[in-house]
């Protein structure tokens, strides 16, 4: 079942897009960012420390993976597909469970693979003003391979929605609404209970595992964050599989 | 051999498929024949474990074929040609489907070339003709060489070669003892390619018997008899105790139902009565059909508008 959702997986033109565009986007926007504020970063009055850029390229690289985890599932609903792929294996519960891995593996090693590619970018430009993050940098690794893992469960997170709505359009921007949109908004939200909203969003939860030091002080701690993202992203994924194994294909 | 029991689906307050029972046989080709709306898609849609029956149950090869370990083995099913992805290739497909029930990756090829797509496997299906895609459809029904195999509206865009072709697969299949069950629209397609049929009708079943006993009770063979003196020639049949009726074509004719033609001639013959046709008319399958489905058409055309007023162009 994995071998033929890898095929399915890499046999659509949309996957190496995707991905190529993640990769791009991705490693080519923290190498832009690093290169554009290094001079100020390097500066006396600098207000964030430079690891704070490194992997800041996953910002964007987030919205391949969301399109990317959407339309794994949707493409699905959207074409078709869905009634021969459940007529093939009528135990929906493995095509899921195997679509979810390819989708969680691939978008892992993509996400991994990009933030290393932007910190060796980045750090060119960091370094030439004097101010490279060593690769042994406290927490830096943990935030590269975390780039990967935030991008795999976001990725996942976009996986359930769509399993949810089975409309490639409805999860996208549903998706992309609440991790870029709202998630931004939400520090917005005055007093303490905003804060605790913005906290919570999935995006600013999650993302908190991909930088070695966030720009927002009050985010929870990497790991708690990318916890709670975690937890939010099996409860949809619970709905969605209930909801797969009751609903006619 | 598929055995539904009591099968069932409710979709809200309409019932699609009313408790329906029926048993399809293998070594022959079944005939699924049933106006629009009557339930046949949805009940195939249940045989593979697409929709689940509100109650009753569905057995392929005596189990649910959700239970098959590798259902595509079990049963190849052709339901809509286009359940696939516009964006890959035909081998792809065919690849991925292989590869979900363990067969072997050789099968996709040996599909291929039976349906004739061998020369375009590689291109992206979504350029595919809706020929070119039920061919496609038909290659994955066969992909696991299943004993069971169901094909809905086969022949649905394919030009006369391949309607040909379908039907001989059909019935090559049947010949081998697997068992096929097809569903068409195309009446006369269907009389050439099925032995036996189950006619459906607001999902419960009308018919289920032999091609020849379906068209012998619904739509009895006669003999048409037209002469410009009819007035006299139905007196003489009458005379004579035999069954007819006006023919509701021409007035000028009746339909004999109990005798030969050699036996009306020689009758008429003898009452020197003249004689323009006379002709023995079998019923097609398609006659047999509309008596049977008259009164159990879900979405009948709107009979035409009483002429007279005009509709368009009124003024204000």
């Amino acid at each position: 079942m994995l071998e033929a959702e890898r095929i399915k997986f890499w046999s659509v033109r949309s996957t190496p897009w995707s991905l190529l565009a993640l990769v791009v986007v991705g490693a080519g926007f923290t190498t832009l960012t690093c290169w554009a504020n290094a001079e100020w970063l390097a500066g006396a009055d600098a207000g964030d420390p430079p690891t704070a850029y490194i992997t800041f390229g996953i910002q964007l690289a987030q919205i391949a993976a969301i399109v990317l985890g959407g339309l794994t599932i949707t493409a699905e609903h959207g074409t078709g597909l869905a009634r021969a792929t459940y007529t093939a294996v009528p135990r929906r519960g493995r095509v899921l469970a195997a679509k979810a891995a390819v989708l969680a593996g691939v978008l892992f090693v993509a996400g991994t693979f990009t933030a290393l590619l932007g910190y060796l970018g980045g750090n060119h430009f960091l370094a030439l003003h004097g101010i490279a993050v060593a690769w042994d940098a406290p927490d830096l690794q943990r935030a590269l391979f975390g780039s990967g893992l935030y991008l795999a469960v976001l990725g996942l997170f976009t996986f359930a929605v769509g399993l949810i709505v089975r409309h490639t359009a409805a999860a996208l921007t549903l998706v992309l609404g609440v991790i870029v949109l709202v998630g931004n908004l939400a520090y917005a939200l005055p007093g303490g209970w905003g804060e605790w909203v913005a906290k919570l969003m999935p995006g600013n939860a999650g993302g908190t595992i991909a930088t070695p030091v966030g720009f927002d002080p009050a985010a929870l701690g990497p790991w708690t964050g990318f916890g709670v993202f975690c937890a939010q992203t099996a409860a949809l994924l619970g709905v969605g599989w209930w909801l797969a194994l009751r609903r006619d294909a | 051999m598929i055995t539904a029991q009591a099968l069932t689906k409710r979709y809200g307050d309409r019932v699609a498929v009313d408790g329906i029972d029926f048993t399809v046989r293998p070594g022959i080709v079944t005939g699924f024949l049933g106006p629009n709306g009557a339930g046949k898609s949805t009940t195939l849609r249940m045989v593979v474990g697409l929709d689940r029956p509100t109650s009753g149950s569905v057995l392929v090869n005596g189990r649910r074929y959700a239970a098959a370990p590798a259902p595509l083995r079990e049963v190849g099913a052709l339901l809509e040609a286009r359940a696939l992805h516009p964006g890959r290739s035909a081998r792809d497909h065919l690849r991925w489907l292989a590869a979900s029930n363990g067969i072997p990756t050789m099968r996709v090829g040996e599909v291929l070339e039976q349906v004739g797509l061998d020369g375009v496997a590689g291109q992206r299906v979504g350029r595919f003709s809706l020929g070119m895609g039920q061919r496609l459809g038909i290659a994955a029904a066969l992909l696991g060489d299943p004993p069971v195999v169901v094909l809905d509206e086969p022949v649905n865009g394919l030009d006369p070669e391949g309607i040909r072709w379908v039907r001989h697969l059909a019935r090559d299949l049947a010949a081998e003892g697997r068992t096929v069950l097809v569903s068409s629209h195309l009446m006369s397609e269907m009389a050439l390619t099925a032995d036996h049929l189950i006619v459906i009708g607001r999902g419960r079943i009308l018919a289920d018997c032999s091609m020849r006993d379906f068209i012998d009770e619904h739509a009895p063979a006669y003999v048409r008899v037209r002469s410009p003196r009819a007035g006299e020639v139905t007196a003489v049949l009458a005379d004579l105790g035999l069954d007819f009726e006006p023919d509701p074509d021409d007035p000028a004719a009746v339909r004999v139902l109990d005798a030969d033609a050699a036996t009306i001639g020689d009758e008429l013959h003898d009452a020197r009565l003249p004689v323009h046709e006379l002709r023995p008319v079998e019923s097609s399958l398609e006659e047999a059909f509309m008596t049977l489905t008259a009164d159990a058409v879900e979405y009948a055309a709107d009979a035409p508008r009483p002429r007279g007023r005009t509709l368009v162009g009124v003024p204000a």
